[in-house]
């Protein structure tokens, strides 16, 4: 059982995306960072963050904090959304461009170029999906 | 004896109840009180869906398809109706429907249940949570509740994990969302349901309904006062355009609205306010003063707060995806206008699109008239005929005999009325829409006759009939009276509608424009599909090119379609256009025909650039025109293009592409 935001989620996370993401077929070779804010996490109702760099594609940092800001890091692109719509996501109940569409994510950084890219981003979710499958009640 | 657990329904009048609910379109108009028939006891006590007349179709609907087990509060809703007709009188005039049948039916299936057998609804802590907010009577996880919301807010294909919440004050909305934040559950607003129940059998159902979570019926919420000293009206999100207009009318004073079952505030959280009367009184957040809000957050707001960021800007680009409004807009502080003594409406035939536009761009860029708008033959017969039969047969006499393919619909004052009639050969006054509104049956029931034919033979058959000699023996032929209208009706509506006809208000145009109770006639019995949205008003080119996409796309996917209207903006620098396509919401085919045209028109409108489409404000929340519509976007790149597309992709899987 690998539970959201824990140590073994970030280790099991960037072992899946080191061996299973092809940089160049998956990843477009892209060069970005994409900050996940989550709010209202249970027990206690606080924030936490993923920071995720990649670089030519391939991953380059995956860590987790609390709060909402990354010391030292400012991503391209922070999204946004409570911890009730990254569970749905990572369950597979509803897509990242679902979300965002419903406005259960937001995104800060250019839209324009977040949609470039919506297809690696996608990768990358999929790949956090396959290897999540216990969440805080 | 069936056990109620397996709830398989076998009663003649419950297989009739159904198929009077399938052909409901969740309109709204059994929640105002348009006829002046007082409104459903039932709903106006107890307030959710499933006590009105819409929401008991839809319950019907899936007590028979056994996809809810009856509780005690079953019991309940059927009770509470005191089969007073009121429902079926205003559900007459609007789709045609009998509703009150329904309502029979379900008393009679309660009756014969056991209700031993009745499924219980134990209280979970979230309802409880939710109760301790709004008080016990105004929430809910009933499911026999919750099935009414589904179709104009919930979606068909889920599980009805759900809760409803009812609050009555924007501190109770703000105290829902903070608890529904807390307990990491997704929440939406829902107001008249009409634009959900449009868009929940296409491939927007998804993007803007909740899939679970707790529905925020904003209903109560109903403060209405009218200040006419100094022309404004403070509006809760529960209050419907018709009931603001008709306080409003009170003072001699007129508020700009959308349809009279659409609620005022929370029709403007999601697709903005653009009528016929932009060009005079504005657009999209030109009408309102101030508005309280509450975001997504919990935190209450007013536009006039000094400290908020611009509320009234946003990227008016394809990439702004959102669909959802970011808040929920719970009152609003709105400008009204003067109603003039000798307000008029005057209409302009013409049997083609390219003059029809000439005329309103030439309105609009000088300031005639007070609502103006180029209205297609098939609005035209929708609204003014009581049954689709016979708005199916205007219509056809409207295109094919009498050539008046669109109108050139104005209301104005009396200078401006002479302004229109010196521009025009010949104009259809208001004494003579009185004869068409009153004499469309008859009208109606001269297709395919010998004076069609001869009238279809002139070369310019609306000049014979509304500026020759024909006009009179037209005029008196149609034999246009309360009484003849009546008759339409089934047996024991015909005194009631011989009454309804008889008010001066049912055949004047002016204040069915302002009171716009004729548009969900669009929606009886079937679905309306409007996709359009502004377009710079300089390019008459550019304009028809966009209609003549719309036409098309229509014709690929064989979709009943026509020109829904065209209003100038801005003193007539913008236009704005609906085109529609009609549909059977109960035939999965013709909905899976129309997501297509939806994302093909969509597109295409996005490629052809200078158009400000329905996907850049629909749901966004409330925009200034001068930051939404200055300038308008340069068509897609390929890049853009295919990002589009891969959006698409991202959000629908894989989809036949065009």
């Amino acid at each position: 059982m690998v539970k959201f935001l824990s140590e073994e989620w970030i280790e099991k996370g960037r072992t899946y995306m080191l061996e299973k993401l092809d940089p160049e077929k998956d990843m477009k070779n892209i060069t970005t960072s994409v900050q996940g804010i989550i709010e209202h996490v249970p027990p206690n109702d606080t924030t936490m963050n993923f920071y995720i760099e990649l670089k030519d594609g391939r991953l380059n940092e995956f860590k987790v904090n609390t709060g909402d800001i990354f010391e030292g890091k400012e991503a391209i692109y922070e999204i946004r959304g409570n911890y009730g719509t990254y569970k749905d996501i990572l369950e597979g109940k509803i897509g990242t461009a679902m979300a965002l569409l419903k406005n259960r994510l937001k995104l800060k950084g250019s839209k324009m170029e977040a949609l470039k890219i919506i297809k690696q981003l996608d990768s990358l979710i999929e790949s956090l999906r396959k290897i999540t499958d216990e969440f805080e009640e | 004896m069936k056990s109620a657990n397996t709830v398989v329904l076998e009663k003649k009048s419950l297989d009739d109840a159904v198929a009077i609910a399938k052909k409901g379109t969740h309109c709204g108009m059994c929640r105002i009180d348009f006829l002046g028939t007082g409104l459903c006891p039932s709903g106006k006590k107890h307030g959710y869906l499933a006590y009105w007349p819409q929401g008991r179709m839809e319950l019907v609907k899936h007590l028979k398809e056994g996809k809810i087990k009856p509780t005690e509060k079953l019991v309940d809703i059927a009770n509470s109706c005191t089969l007073c007709g009121i429902c079926d009188k205003q559900c007459n005039f609007a789709t045609q429907l009998r509703p009150e049948k329904v309502a029979k039916a379900l008393k009679e299936y309660v009756n014969s249940l056991d209700k031993s057998e009745f499924q219980k609804v134990p209280e979970d802590d979230i309802v409880k949570g939710l109760r301790e907010i709004v008080g016990n009577e105004w929430a809910t996880n009933d499911p026999i509740i919750i099935a009414s919301y589904v179709r104009s807010i919930i979606p068909t294909n889920v599980e009805l994990n759900f809760y409803v919440v009812m609050p009555d004050t924007t501190e109770q909305v703000s105290k829902i969302i903070k608890f529904a934040n807390k307990h990491n559950i997704p929440f939406l607003p829902r107001g008249g349901g009409t634009a959900l129940s449009i868009a929940t059998p296409t491939v927007l159902s998804n993007a803007i309904t909740l899939e679970h979570g707790i529905v925020i019926d904003l209903l109560r919420l109903k403060k209405l006062e009218i200040h006419p000293e100094n022309s404004t009206a403070v509006v809760g999100a529960g209050i419907t355009a018709f009931e603001v207009q008709k306080a409003a009318y009170k003072h001699k004073l007129r508020v700009n609205v959308a349809e009279a079952g659409a609620h005022y505030c929370s029709n403007i959280a999601t697709t903005g306010i653009v009528t016929t009367w932009g060009n005079k009184y504005g657009c999209f957040a030109d009408n309102f003063i101030d508005l309280t809000i509450v975001d997504n957050d919990g935190n209450i707001k007013n536009h006039r707060d000094m400290d908020i960021p611009n509320p009234y800007a946003t990227e008016n680009v394809f990439s702004n995806i959102s669909l959802s409004p970011s808040y929920i807009i719970t009152e609003v502080t709105a400008k009204l206008f003067p109603v003039f003594d000798d307000e008029e409406a005057v209409l302009v035939p013409f049997d083609n699109l390219e003059d029809a536009l000439d005329m309103v761009l030439k309105l609009g860029k000088r300031g005639v008239g007070l609502s103006v708008a180029v209205l297609s033959y098939k609005y035209l017969a929708e609204f003014i005929c009581p049954t689709p039969k016979i708005a199916e047969d205007f219509e056809d006499i409207c295109k094919n005999y009498m050539k008046l393919r669109y109108v050139v619909d104005v209301i104005c004052d009396k200078d401006d009325k002479k302004i229109v009639e010196g521009m025009a050969e010949y104009t259809i006054d208001q004494n003579f829409m009185r004869t068409l509104i009153l004499g469309s049956p008859k009208l109606a029931s001269l297709k395919d006759s010998e004076f069609m034919k001869i009238l279809s033979e002139e070369e310019d058959p609306l000049r014979a009939i509304f500026a020759g000699p024909m006009r009179k023996h037209f005029e008196k032929g149609l034999d246009a009276s309360p009484e003849q209208m009546s008759k339409v009706y089934d047996t024991d509506l015909q005194d009631f509608f011989k009454k309804v006809y008889s008010k001066p208000e049912m055949t004047d145009v002016v204040w069915l424009h302002a009171f716009r109770i004729l548009p969900s006639r669009l929606m009886r019995q079937q679905m309306t599909m409007g996709p359009g949205g502004a377009v710079w008003a300089g390019d008459k080119k550019h304009i028809l090119k966009w209609v003549n996409m719309f036409a098309e796309v229509g014709d690929k996917y064989n979709l009943e379609h026509a020109l829904g209207f065209i209003s100038p903006l801005d003193n007539g620098k913008f236009i704005y256009i609906e085109y529609d396509y009609f549909y059977n919401h109960n035939d999965p085919d013709v909905a899976n025909r129309i997501s297509k045209a939806l994302l093909e028109t969509t597109e295409k409108s996005l490629v052809l650039g200078q158009i400000f489409t329905l996907i850049n404000y629909l749901f966004k929340g409330i925009h200034r025109k001068e930051h939404v519509l200055y300038p308008l976007r340069e068509g897609l790149t390929k890049e853009e293009q295919t990002m589009f597309r891969e959006v698409l992709h991202s959000v629908l899987g894989e989809f036949e592409e065009w």
